[in-house]
């Protein structure tokens, strides 16, 4: 795969959960590797505790910015019920990273349990391959249940074997420019590679 | 060097390299990164206004004055501003003028999906659209000599795709601006109907000469070549998917799309065998082509409303759904994840407050504007921005009987600057009782934390004048002015009713810092003792992320409880409680 073709990339969770900052890594380091890149986001409303997206499109040209139904090669959610909501973006043969983590939506009354009891079976039933990242947990151990992100972009390198370690390394460079933040995240980046042994 | 930006960054980026010399605006999504990428660049001056017309009065001002500007909004902000910019096309420009409207189809975070390139047709102005962030960065650049070749304001039309994309850019050295000295001149600056009139033909001949020169434009409405037969006319984001959808075909991409370069589009119809239309919202290309006596079909291949996206524009040129979706989520019930109020949030206890008083709240444009969502379910209207207060006082006037004793208006305090004042101002001179709410956490939360004129803080985070609601409350002449804070709610409870009982109208203004932005942290996790608790719900009720529902009882999220202790207040076992500090 030297990206000849599209590669995409989803991206989904809720917000606050630092969708965004993954998605710019990625796009940083795509760059860095001279490919063209478009990525989508929705600001504003959403970002009240809704659920979040962004579309990251890597290719030698790309056109548009929009990920169709079907058309992801992979999807990275921050929490189970939003890798269920953007399942049928995933192609038939498309690999799901899903983070070990389930965060409520706003309950409304009592009587109205509002988490799907089965969604891991779901996810296990309906996802043609699912890669289970315990990346909350991961990141509390770490100390910063902030770089639970970097894991799971950790864990998505492993499939992404056109950009290089030295990609990432400047993706992750430009983007924190604290030495000691960037030794953080270059940590929890290769954390989140080695719990994803490579297919 | 290629560089990573928002559209709306690579927009600011644009501005800069185009001699921008001012810039002003009022936060709206998608537009408002604009001003704020634009802010930190040397040798132009950015300014928040409080609301959109004021700001494009500014800028109008500084372009006489020979300083390069823009001005951004989103697309209903276009209608604040409307007034200055359908006349300000008529005044003209001295130095490049550029009107930003960040549309938004899909309303991802708008009251309604109004397509503004018409505006720039009734307006006559003319109008570029960018498709991605990288002409974003170019247009803008060479906008604002196009508004002075042409002395005509430039509708810069954006979409959120485009402002909210991220690409490649390519940044280039600032120009050097042309200068400008002011000039009285009273034929072009006074519109008074005899000078207004003269105008009028300047604007039409304004509007032929862009004409001639788009038709003959290859950097603004390039035309690339195809194999196919098919010929696709587009604009903006949807040339994307065009190119993605159907890589053979021959492509008009219009970048000037006010005045449409008609002779070009007739040439391009001419070379092609079938002639498509793929636009976004209304068929503005598509009428004007059609009025233009050219065969062109757009509407009927694709949705009247609503986002493109690349699935909906192959089948709108192959003429066949491609449904490539084979993971099926048929059956499997999904429970949606509404925005909603953030933990602690001081607007909160305001709708509790509101919803067991049983009051008819005509509300406003803000986060607030979720206190008309399920379970706090306060507020009954969202119109546009400061709707508020007038909607209160013809409810008041025409209701009759409980409802018009029941009568608040609920507004924010960047929306009360915006729009707010003149209400209450009628209010004041006709004698109404209503009383008015304005929710007061010092910024422009909704859209990203930008300060107002109540924040005392400039868009560089330096402090500024700083005004303060109350008084101006006082100052147009409300006499019963109250200021409380909300948490306490039955002292908040105490004041709404005796100002709803007072005989004339009354503001409360309700202070609270936006935790969010000012990162409050009331006290440690609420604590709930299973034992007490009697499952009565009220808790649930309060719409807190931080509580939900386990097996039929609460339970408290401590990662994200942050102590504002309105729960606690609600819960009639006294099951829920704030810890102790322990003292360290």
């Amino acid at each position: 795969m030297e990206t000849g073709r599209i590669v995409n990339v989803m991206l989904s969770g809720v917000g606050g959960q630092g969708i965004l900052t993954a998605g710019r890594l990625l796009a940083l380091a795509a760059l860095h590797r001279d490919l063209d890149v478009k990525m989508s986001e929705v600001h504003g409303m959403s970002q009240r505790g809704g659920n979040v997206d962004t579309h990251v499109r890597l290719g030698a040209a790309v056109p548009s910015s929009l990920i169709p139904k079907g058309g992801a090669d992979f999807l990275v959610s921050f929490e189970k019920l939003e890798a269920l909501r953007y399942l049928d973006y995933l192609k038939p043969d498309g690999v799901a990273f899903v983070n070990k983590l389930e965060i409520s939506p706003l309950t409304v009354a009592l009587k109205q349990p509002n988490y799907l009891d089965d969604v891991d079976a779901l996810l296990e039933e309906k996802a043609p391959h699912l890669i289970w990242v315990d990346g909350t947990e991961m990141a509390r151990a770490m100390g910063d249940v902030r770089m639970v992100n970097v894991i799971l972009l950790g864990a998505l390198a492993t499939r992404l074997p056109f950009l290089r370690e030295e990609d990432w390394d400047a993706a992750i460079e430009q983007r924190f420019a604290k030495p000691k933040v960037r030794e953080a995240v270059k940590a929890a980046f290769r954390e989140g590679a080695a719990v994803c042994p490579s297919p | 060097m290629k560089e990573l930006m928002l559209g709306n960054e690579a927009v600011a980026r644009g501005a800069y390299e185009g001699g921008c010399a001012f810039g002003s605006g009022y936060p709206g999504t998608p537009s408002t990164e604009i001003l704020e990428y634009l802010a930190p660049y040397e040798n132009v001056l950015v300014q928040w206004a409080p609301n959109e017309k004021v700001g494009l009065e500014v800028a109008v001002g500084a372009s006489m004055a020979g300083a390069r500007s823009v001005v951004t909004m989103k697309h209903v902000g276009l209608n604040v501003a409307a007034d200055p910019f359908f006349s300000a096309g008529y005044m003209g420009v001295n130095a490049g003028l550029i009107v930003v409207s960040a549309d938004d189809p899909a309303m991802h975070s708008s009251q309604n999906e109004q397509d503004n390139r018409w505006l720039a047709k009734a307006a006559k102005v003319l109008m570029v659209e960018p498709a991605d962030a990288e002409e974003g960065r170019w247009m803008m650049r060479e906008a604002f000599a196009l508004s002075e070749q042409f002395d005509s304001p430039v509708l810069f039309r954006m979409t959120t795709r485009v402002c909210h994309q991220t690409g490649v850019v390519q940044p280039e050295d600032p120009v050097e601006a042309p200068t400008f000295d002011y000039e009285t001149d009273i034929f072009k600056h006074v519109l008074l109907p005899g000078h207004a009139r003269l105008r009028r033909h300047k604007v039409e001949e304004r509007l032929v000469a862009a004409e001639a020169f788009g038709n003959e434009s290859n950097l603004w409405n390039p035309v690339f070549g195809g194999s196919n037969g098919v010929g696709i006319i587009t604009s903006g984001v949807s040339f994307g998917y065009v190119r993605e959808a159907m890589p053979e075909a021959s492509v008009l991409k219009l970048g000037l799309t006010n005045p449409l370069p008609l002779d070009r589009i007739r040439r391009f119809a001419e070379s092609v065998k079938e002639l498509i239309v793929v636009e976004e919202l209304d068929p503005y290309l598509e009428e004007q082509i059609l009025a233009a006596g050219v065969t062109v079909e757009g509407l009927a291949r694709r949705p009247y409303f609503g986002e493109l996206n690349l699935p909906l524009v192959e089948e709108a040129l192959l003429g066949e759904g491609r449904d490539k979706v084979t993971i099926s989520l048929a059956g499997v019930e999904i429970p949606r994840r509404p925005p909603t109020l953030c933990p602690g949030c001081g607007h909160r206890p305001v709708f509790k407050v509101l919803r067991d008083m049983k009051l008819n709240v005509m509300g406003d444009i803000g986060c607030y504007t979720l206190g008309a969502l399920k379970p706090l379910s306060a507020q009954e209207t969202c119109l546009c921005m400061g709707a508020s207060i007038g909607m209160a006082e013809g409810l008041e006037l025409f209701a009759g009987g409980k409802v018009a004793e029941r009568v608040v208006a609920v507004i924010g305090d960047s929306t009360f600057f915006h729009s707010g004042i003149t209400g209450l101002i009628d209010l004041v001179v006709h004698g109404s009782k209503a009383t008015v709410l304005i929710l007061d956490n010092s910024i422009t939360a909704m859209t990203g934390a930008q300060p107002h004129p109540g924040t005392g803080v400039d868009v560089r985070g330096e402090e500024a004048a700083r005004i303060d609601i109350a008084d101006v409350c006082r100052g147009v002449g409300v006499k019963r002015v109250a200021v409380v804070e909300p948490y306490d709610m039955d002292n908040l409870e105490k004041v709404i009713a005796e100002e709803l009982a007072a005989d004339e109208v009354s503001a409360i203004v309700v202070r609270a810092p936006c935790v969010l932005n000012e990162r409050v942290k009331f006290a440690e996790p609420v604590e709930l003792d299973l034992s007490l608790c009697n499952k009565c719900g009220l808790c649930i009720r309060v719409g807190c992320m931080a509580i939900r529902e386990k097996n039929g009882y609460p339970e408290i999220l401590a990662d994200l409880c942050n102590g504002c202790g309105v729960c606690v207040q609600v819960c009639p076992q006294e099951a829920l409680t704030i810890p102790e500090k322990v003292s360290s």
